[in-house]
């Protein structure tokens, strides 16, 4: 291309692969389907069916499970008549007593805080964007969500349960608990949640309703 | 023949992939509000950085206690290593090579893939492109599974509180392992894998104007 060309470019006509810059020109996805740099093969677009619908629907279902998911023991331990029982914020609290200030209010981020207020802010988000209702800091809360996305770690601290069952297991009787449950249901819906998330139609959504 | 978007004076934010032209360097998004680059600012210097910073942690990481198991006042703080060790002393040889994988193989498969990227970039590696964006998505992914320790410990921490029969705490290593695996979080996010694709196109002879 000259560059006259480059100049009379039109951003809007093309898409851009975020991971190797090269330079696509635009076409319509219909639902359920993928695109893929031609270059270096990372997804450019993933289209959802009724994605915006479907996060809606997995971010009540996750607030819903998220409070006995916190507030019920998760596993408890019984042996020669004592019990103890644990919940995620008593974990966080074990690292304080432990005197580990950093790690415990790590876990509390990954564990509690982030998981929660991913849910929050996908509830405000696909609520405003189903009833196309213009809404305060709608691209703040978009650009948090994406922000705050790898560092919710619920599933991670599910494999630590398994892995602590594991290690208890000929020391004591370990039981799960209504807990353990729920944080099952909350970690699927969280998962299936970033799976029917479509970044790019939440983002053009946004943009049409912040012009208004 | 491929064009690199920004040879072609397009830029894309990366929080929500929108074109912009490249005379809008240094502003912000239209959309999301986050500031525009043509590449992440400093990338190979702040991944370098937190690379070295997280290296040096897991050496505190590995050779101080991460918690102390004891049993009817007897037990000594261990390791991760010796805490490995313990599982396969127990026949639990499928638990302990998840715990070895997560705690030890990760670590240095991420800080071994993240050192080869930036040697890449650095040294204008430009063989096998498709794989280094494989194994940079693998680093980027992974890379949070290695706080399953970290999780492990507070768990039980909270469930084996039995007074003098049983009790389990943290200790400091915990400390040097979670920060460790927050910096090379923190680096595979930094790392802009557009880079080595301009080193391909360089060497190619396309990228005459790529401006830094
Ligand atoms: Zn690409
Ligand atoms: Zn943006």
């Amino acid at each position: 291309m000259s560059n006259k060309e480059i100049t009379s470019i039109q951003p809007d006509k093309f898409w851009v692969c975020p991971e190797c810059d090269l330079l696509l020109n635009r076409c319509a996805i219909p639902d359920k389907h993928e695109a893929h740099c031609s270059r270096c093969g990372s997804t450019l677009i993933s289209s959802k069916h009724h994605s915006i619908e479907w996060t809606l629907a997995l971010a009540i279902a996750g607030l819903i499970l998220f409070f006995p998911a916190n507030l019920f023991p998760i596993l408890t331990l019984k042996t020669l008549g004592l019990s103890q029982s644990e919940t995620i914020f008593s974990s966080v609290k074990a690292l304080y007593d432990s005197n580990l200030l950093m790690v415990a209010a790590l876990v509390l981020m990954a564990a509690i805080i982030i998981p929660l207020m991913k849910i929050l802010l996908m509830l405000y988000l696909s609520t405003c964007l189903l009833l196309h209702k213009p809404a305060p800091m709608l691209a703040w809360a978009m650009r948090s969500y994406q922000q705050l996305d790898s560092w919710g770690m619920l599933e991670i601290y599910m494999l630590g349960i398994l892995v602590s069952i594991v290690k208890l297991i000929d020391v004591a009787d370990v039981t799960p608990g209504v807990g353990l449950y729920s944080l099952t249901g909350l970690i699927i819906a969280t998962l299936l949640s970033s799976t029917q998330l479509d970044p790019h139609r939440f983002w053009r959504r946004i943009e049409q309703l912040e012009k208004r | 023949m491929q064009h690199s978007a920004l040879t072609q004076g397009i830029i894309i934010c990366h929080r929500c992939a929108k074109t912009a032209g490249i005379q809008q360097d240094g502003e912000t998004c239209p959309r999301c509000g986050t500031r525009l680059h043509r590449r992440k600012l400093h990338s190979v210097a702040y991944t370098w950085a937190l690379l070295l910073a997280s290296m040096i942690m897991l050496i505190p990481a590995n050779i101080l206690p991460i918690m102390t198991f004891k049993a009817l006042g007897k037990g000594d703080p261990a390791t991760i290593m010796q805490g490995v060790l313990q599982l396969v002393d127990h026949g639990l040889l499928g638990i302990a090579l998840v715990v070895l994988t997560a705690s030890i193989i990760i670590p240095l498969l991420k800080i071994i893939g993240l050192i080869i990227l930036l040697l890449t970039v650095q040294l204008g590696w430009t063989t096998n492109m498709r794989q280094k964006m494989l194994m940079y998505h693998f680093v980027e992914w992974i890379g949070r599974w290695s706080m399953l320790d970290i999780f492990v410990v507070a768990i039980l921490g909270a469930i084996v509180q039995l007074g003098s029969l049983a009790s389990v705490t943290g200790n400091t290593g915990a400390t040097a392992f979670a920060v460790s695996v927050i910096l090379t979080m923190l680096a595979a996010n930094c790392f802009d894998t557009r880079l080595i694709w301009d080193k391909h196109l360089e060497k190619i002879g396309y990228a005459d104007h790529v401006g830094r």
